[in-house]
C-alpha cells in the first residue's frame, strides 16, 4: 500500500471517537461563528477558550504546535502585517514604518482578520488530526453521499504523493540533461514545456487501465452497497451537532438583531 | 428533466478516474511553478482538462474536490475558495460545449472568460475571509493598489483582473495542448470527445485571427482596468 498524504495521527482520545460528521459540524460552526459573530472580541476568546482545550483534548500538543509553526502562523502572519500596513483607517496614526502608516483601525481591523484566519485554520486542522480520510469519507457515503465521491477523494489523495515524486524526478531528469530551471521569467515559462509534458500524459496513461479494474468490480453498479466498517453514531454525537447548530442559530440571529437596531 | 440527463451524460467510469489524476495535476502543477517562482498559479490544468474533454459538471466537481483534497493534504488554507475552482470547471465545460475549445484563438476566448468568473467570485470571499488583503502575491498587488490612493473595493477587483487572465489564458492554452496530444482512442472513451477536436487545418486566417482576438482582449482589460481604477 502507498502512504495517504494526510495530517491524521492515531491517537486513542475523546475528539478521535466523535462521529467525523459531529466533529465536520464543530469545525464549521466555530469557523462561522468567528466570522458571523458581531463582537469583534469572539474569535480572539475562542482561540484560548475552544481551540486549545479541543487540542489538549485530542492529545494531539505537538502535532497541531508543529503545524501552526509552519502553516498557520506564517499564513497569519503576513496578513496581520500586510493588513497592518495597508489597510486605509482615518483614525489616529500609531506609528509609521518608512512610508506606510500604521493607524489603530488598521490595526485593530488586521487582528480581528488574522485571528479569524487562525481560528480557521486551526479548526480545520484539529478535524484532520483526528480523522482518517478514509473513515470521513466512509461515513458520508453511509450518509447518503455517492459513493463515486469518497472513491475521487481518497484516491486523489494515493495519488498525490506518486506523482508528487514523479514531478520530482522529471525535474531532476530534466535538469541533468542541462535545462535550467533559473535565469529569467521567459526562460522559466520556456521549462515548463518539457517539465508539464511527460508528468501529464504519464500520469494519463493509466486512467484507462484503473476504469477497466474499477469496472470490473462493479464501481457502477446501481445495487446498494455493502460496508465493510460501521462507524458510531452515539446519541453524545446527536446531541452534540444538535446544540453546535443552535449556537450557529443565535449568532446569526444575534448579528441580524444588532444590525436591525 | 433534460438538465440532469446532461450532467449524467459528464460521467462514466473514465471521468470518475480521470477525476483524481486531474486533481493531483492540479497540486502538483501549483507546487512546480511556485518552485519555478512563475507569477502565475497554473493550479487549474487538470480542472479546465476534465471539463473540457468530460462536461461541465465534471470540471466544476473537478474544481471543487480539488480544493478539498488541497485543504485535507497540504494546506487547510485552500479550503475556503472552492467555490472559485468550481466556476472554473463549469465555465470552461459550458465554453467547450459550445465549440471555444477547438482551435488556439478561441481556447483564448475560453481562458478570458474563465479569469473574468474567477476574478469576479474571488473577490467576495477575499472580502468575507481575509478582509480584502490576502496573503499571497495577488495581495500585495491590492495593498500597492490601496496605498496608492484607490479605494478598498476597486483595488481589490483591479489586482483580480490583473493577475486572473494571464494565469487562466495559459492554463487553458496548456489544457488545449494536452487534448491535442491525446490519441483519438483514448479522447474517444470520454463523455465528451468532440469538444477538443480541432479545427485549425492549414488555415493561416486562423493565426491572424488569433493575434488579433489577444490584442482585443489586451485592450478591453486595459480598458475595464481604467475604467475600475480611475472611476
Amino acid at each position: 500500500m502507498h502512504e495517504r498524504l494526510s495530517f491524521y495521527i492515531k491517537r486513542d482520545s475523546l475528539l478521535h471517537r466523535l462521529n467525523p460528521l459531529t466533529k465536520m459540524t464543530l469545525v464549521f460552526s466555530l469557523v462561522l461563528i468567528a466570522f458571523l459573530s458581531p463582537y469583534y472580541w469572539t474569535p480572539e476568546l475562542i482561540l484560548p477558550l475552544v481551540i486549545l482545550p479541543l487540542v489538549i483534548l485530542a492529545k494531539i500538543s505537538k502535532e497541531y504546535g508543529l503545524t501552526t509553526l509552519r502553516l498557520i502562523l506564517p499564513t497569519a502572519g503576513v496578513l496581520f502585517i500586510m493588513q497592518a500596513l495597508f489597510l486605509p483607517g482615518e483614525s489616529q496614526v500609531l506609528f509609521e514604518i518608512w512610508r506606510f502608516d500604521v493607524t489603530q483601525a488598521s490595526l485593530e481591523s488586521a487582528l480581528t482578520n488574522a485571528t479569524r484566519i487562525v481560528v480557521m485554520v486551526s479548526s480545520f486542522t484539529i478535524f484532520l488530526l483526528t480523522t482518517h480520510p478514509s473513515e470521513m469519507m466512509s461515513d458520508l457515503t453511509h450518509r447518503g453521499i455517492p459513493p463515486q465521491f469518497a472513491y475521487v477523494v481518497i484516491s486523489a489523495l494515493q495519488i498525490l504523493p506518486q506523482m508528487q515524486a514523479k514531478a520530482q524526478t522529471i525535474i531532476s531528469a530534466q535538469r541533468s540533461r542541462g535545462l535550467e530551471t533559473e535565469g529569467s521569467y521567459l526562460k522559466r515559462i520556456g521549462v515548463l514545456v518539457p517539465l508539464v509534458g511527460p508528468l501529464v500524459f504519464g500520469s494519463l496513461v493509466e486512467v484507462e487501465e484503473r476504469a477497466i479494474a474499477i469496472e470490473a468490480r462493479g464501481f457502477t453498479s446501481p445495487h446498494p452497497k455493502t460496508f465493510l466498517r460501521q462507524i458510531p453514531d452515539t446519541k453524545f454525537d446527536r446531541i452534540t451537532r444538535t446544540v453546535l447548530i443552535a449556537l450557529i442559530m443565535i449568532t446569526l440571529g444575534l448579528k441580524i438583531w444588532l444590525s436591525l437596531n | 428533466m433534460k438538465f440532469f440527463d446532461e450532467v449524467k451524460k459528464d460521467f462514466n467510469t473514465m471521468t470518475w478516474v480521470l477525476i483524481p489524476v486531474a486533481i493531483a495535476i492540479n497540486i502538483v502543477m501549483g507546487q512546480i511553478v511556485s518552485v519555478l517562482r512563475l507569477p502565475v498559479y497554473l493550479d487549474s490544468i487538470g480542472t479546465m482538462l476534465v471539463a473540457a474533454i468530460c462536461g461541465p459538471w465534471a470540471g466544476a466537481l473537478t474544481g471543487a474536490l480539488s480544493n478539498t483534497v488541497w485543504g485535507l493534504a497540504i494546506n487547510p488554507d485552500a479550503l475556503p475558495w472552492w467555490p472559485v475552482a468550481l466556476l472554473i470547471g463549469l465555465v470552461t465545460g459550458y465554453c467547450a460545449k459550445g465549440g471555444l475549445f477547438k482551435s488556439w484563438w478561441k481556447v483564448v476566448v475560453t481562458g478570458f472568460l474563465v479569469a473574468l468568473t474567477a476574478a469576479l467570485s474571488s473577490v467576495p470571499i477575499s472580502f468575507l475571509i481575509y478582509g480584502g488583503i490576502t496573503g499571497g502575491g495577488t495581495g500585495l498587488i491590492t495593498a500597492f493598489l490601496v496605498e496608492s490612493g484607490r479605494g478598498m473595493v476597486q483595488a481589490v477587483f483591479a489586482s483580480s483582473f490583473l493577475v486572473e487572465p494571464v494565469d487562466k489564458i495559459t492554463t487553458a492554452m496548456l489544457a488545449f495542448a494536452i487534448a491535442q496530444g491525446l490519441s483519438q482512442r483514448f479522447l474517444a472513451r470520454f463523455p465528451r470527445p468532440e469538444n477538443v477536436v480541432s479545427e485549425m487545418g492549414e488555415n493561416r486566417n486562423q493565426l491572424y485571427i488569433a493575434i488579433g482576438v489577444v490584442v482585443l482582449l489586451v485592450v478591453f482589460a486595459a480598458f475595464m482596468l481604467r475604467t475600475l481604477v480611475g472611476g
